[in-house]
């Protein structure tokens, strides 16, 4: 599959005015402002095939909007290029946009006042669909997201679950080759957000949609995305499969074992006592491959073994512990 | 071209219905300015009826000028104002990033989606007015006459949306522009006056800096073939230029902001 999206060493700084207190402080900024370099996006470099779901993840103020503004043409990189199927977003917006949706969660393209359909036939004059194709996407979209029932209700009427349904909707409308999402599923319940998830992994497979997702939450990235990329402070952290993220962070699967009595000191080979109470005894292990069998046959023959487990770190652990461990 | 002008009847179709969604908010605005404006005119009419004249104008000529006034402003308003006024919080909010992900041109998508039906009693008012005192004025209403007026009505249009283009623009360099928009209806008042009665320092700045006479007291001296000072000779034809210059600047001004648009947050 072609490359779509590359990002070569991109940084974003902005300028930041500085607000001077009072009003010769004021008068000051208007004549002569004084500016503060803010740097949202450091030497960034990924680059995304067609067909691809990729969850861009990060703490607040990581640069993550920052990107997908830089990404959709909204802004252009202070250093480095993007290239959006083969374009400069920024130099060639509009024909950027034609060929590619966005969904800003918190906020909505459709008409507050007038039925979701009038939003959906403005997309159709927006994007220059053809009429045959607007009403067989339209159909098509109405059906997977179950829009029939509020259709023709005001916006204002719906839920925010509907809304975003709706907003999804008229995203794909034109059929882009790219769906750019920020924060789609903030706020929503949690039957909202499958509905939204479940949606997105069917487009992305079914149509060949290339996604693009920042959220905060962890589970959209599982559901949707099999790669993740990771920032943090406008820096990449990590870009690769969801599965590597925990040997890349160097989380270690736990081993718990429960003995009858005390069973005093214990050591086992290729794991490190991190925590005793009592009868029980926990380990780091430090192979990935380890299973639980091998690492009980390393136990010391005749210790008087009544349980044993083997706890993977769930994704949002990882990060959240990586995340903790920066900021110490 | 076609689907341009497909889209931007769209978009004032579907403005036009949200707004009437709330017809009796709407006929309450229309009535609430309508007496907003009438008692203004109506306390300038007092104070010339007790001093027989301002600066050499008198009230059917007056009058004129302010139906003039209200109406070209209405008509360039309607297509500016409540956008470019709310651009500073479009552009805090992030709605301004929602346009520039749409294949379109941001400044129309603008224009033709925010057109305001707030302004009829601007245009009844206006258009009652310069009716009424064109009817005393015994002015000779020929074909040339009538073109005159409406190429000075659209000019004052497009000097109001020129302005209001260019004080919302400054939304994406400064991050704020409201507080411009309270500056503008400070100078605005008065080009419902004519600026004869100023000093020369200020006729001067609303002739070049702050455009405002070319709203009202420019083109109705022209029309009513009063002398215009300072521009003299030239000011039928920056009546009607007037509104074009000011819109290509506008562009310009609005051009250079976006290039400088930074967005809200990261």
């Amino acid at each position: 599959m072609s490359l779509i999206i590359q990002a070569d060493s991109v940084s974003k700084i902005f300028q930041q005015r500085k607000r001077l207190p009072g009003l010769s402080g004021t008068l000051r900024g208007l004549l002569k402002p004084e500016t503060v370099p803010v740097r949202a996006v450091e030497e960034i470099s990924f680059a995304i095939r067609a067909g691809e779901a990729v969850g861009y993840l990060g703490p607040n103020g990581a640069g993550k909007s920052t990107m997908i503004k830089m990404l959709t043409g909204i802004l252009a990189p202070s250093t480095g290029k993007v290239h959006v199927l083969g374009r400069q977003p920024v130099e060639e917006r509009v024909a950027n946009a034609r060929e590619i949706g966005v969904v800003f969660g918190q906020r909505s393209q459709l008409w507050w006042d007038l039925p979701v359909s009038d939003s959906f036939d403005l997309a159709r004059h927006i994007y220059r669909i053809d009429p045959a194709r607007f009403a067989e996407n339209r159909a098509e979209m109405v059906e997977m997201l179950a829009l029939g029932s509020f259709l023709d209700r005001p916006v204002r009427q719906l839920s925010l679950g509907q809304r975003m349904r709706a907003d999804i909707a008229m995203a794909l409308l034109h059929g882009p080759k790219i769906l750019f999402l920020d924060e789609p599923t903030i706020g929503l319940d949690v039957v909202a957000k499958d509905v939204v998830r479940k949606f997105l992994a069917r487009i992305n497979r079914q149509r060949g949609t290339t996604i693009i997702l920042t959220t905060h939450d962890l589970q959209d990235i599982e559901e949707i995305c099999p790669r993740l990329i990771m920032v943090d402070d406008g820096r990449l952290l990590f870009d690769g499969p969801l599965r590597s993220l925990r040997r890349s962070f160097g989380a270690r699967r736990r081993l718990r074992l429960d003995f009858y009595t005390d069973p005093g000191p214990i050591w086992i080979g290729g794991a490190r006592p991190v925590g005793s109470s009592g009868t029980q005894r926990e380990f780091e292990v430090d192979e990935d491959g380890r299973s639980l069998i091998d690492l009980i046959s390393a136990l010391p023959p005749g210790t008087p073994l009544r349980d044993a487990s083997l706890h993977e770190p769930g994704i949002e652990e990882v990060i959240r512990t990586h995340y903790q461990r920066r900021r110490a | 071209m076609r689907e341009t002008l497909m889209l931007w009847w769209q978009l004032m179709r579907l403005r036009a219905r949200a707004r009437l969604q709330n017809r009796l908010s709407l006929v309450l605005a229309w009535i609430s300015q309508g007496f907003g404006y009438a008692g203004a005119f109506a306390s300038i009419w007092v104070i010339l009826n007790r001093f027989g004249g301002l600066g050499g104008w008198r009230w059917p000529e007056l009058a004129f000028l302010l139906g003039f006034q209200i109406f070209g402003y209405a008509l360039g308003a309607m297509f500016t104002f409540t956008q470019f006024r709310f651009m500073e919080e479009q552009v805090r909010d992030g709605e301004f990033d929602m346009l520039l992900v749409r294949p379109v041109n941001p400044w129309s998508f603008l224009v033709f989606s925010g057109i305001d039906l707030q302004y009829g009693s601007h245009f009844a008012l206006g258009l009652v007015l310069m009716i009424m005192a064109g009817l005393q004025l015994d002015l000779d209403w020929d074909l040339l006459m009538i073109l005159r007026l409406l190429l000075s009505l659209m000019s004052a249009a497009m000097l109001t949306g020129a302005m209001f283009t260019a004080l919302g623009a400054c939304a994406f360099v400064l991050g704020r522009s409201r507080f411009l928009f309270g500056l503008y209806f400070d100078f605005w008042e008065l080009s419902r006056y004519p600026a004869i009665i100023f000093g020369l320092p200020l006729q001067l700045i609303l002739l070049t800096i702050l455009p405002f006479s070319y709203m009202g007291f420019v083109p109705v001296s022209v029309l009513l073939g009063k002398p215009v000072p300072i521009l003299g000779d030239a000011a039928p034809m920056l009546a009607i230029l007037a509104g074009p210059i000011t819109a290509l600047i506008a562009a310009w001004i609005w051009r250079a902001c976006l290039r400088r648009y930074q967005g809200f947050g990261v």
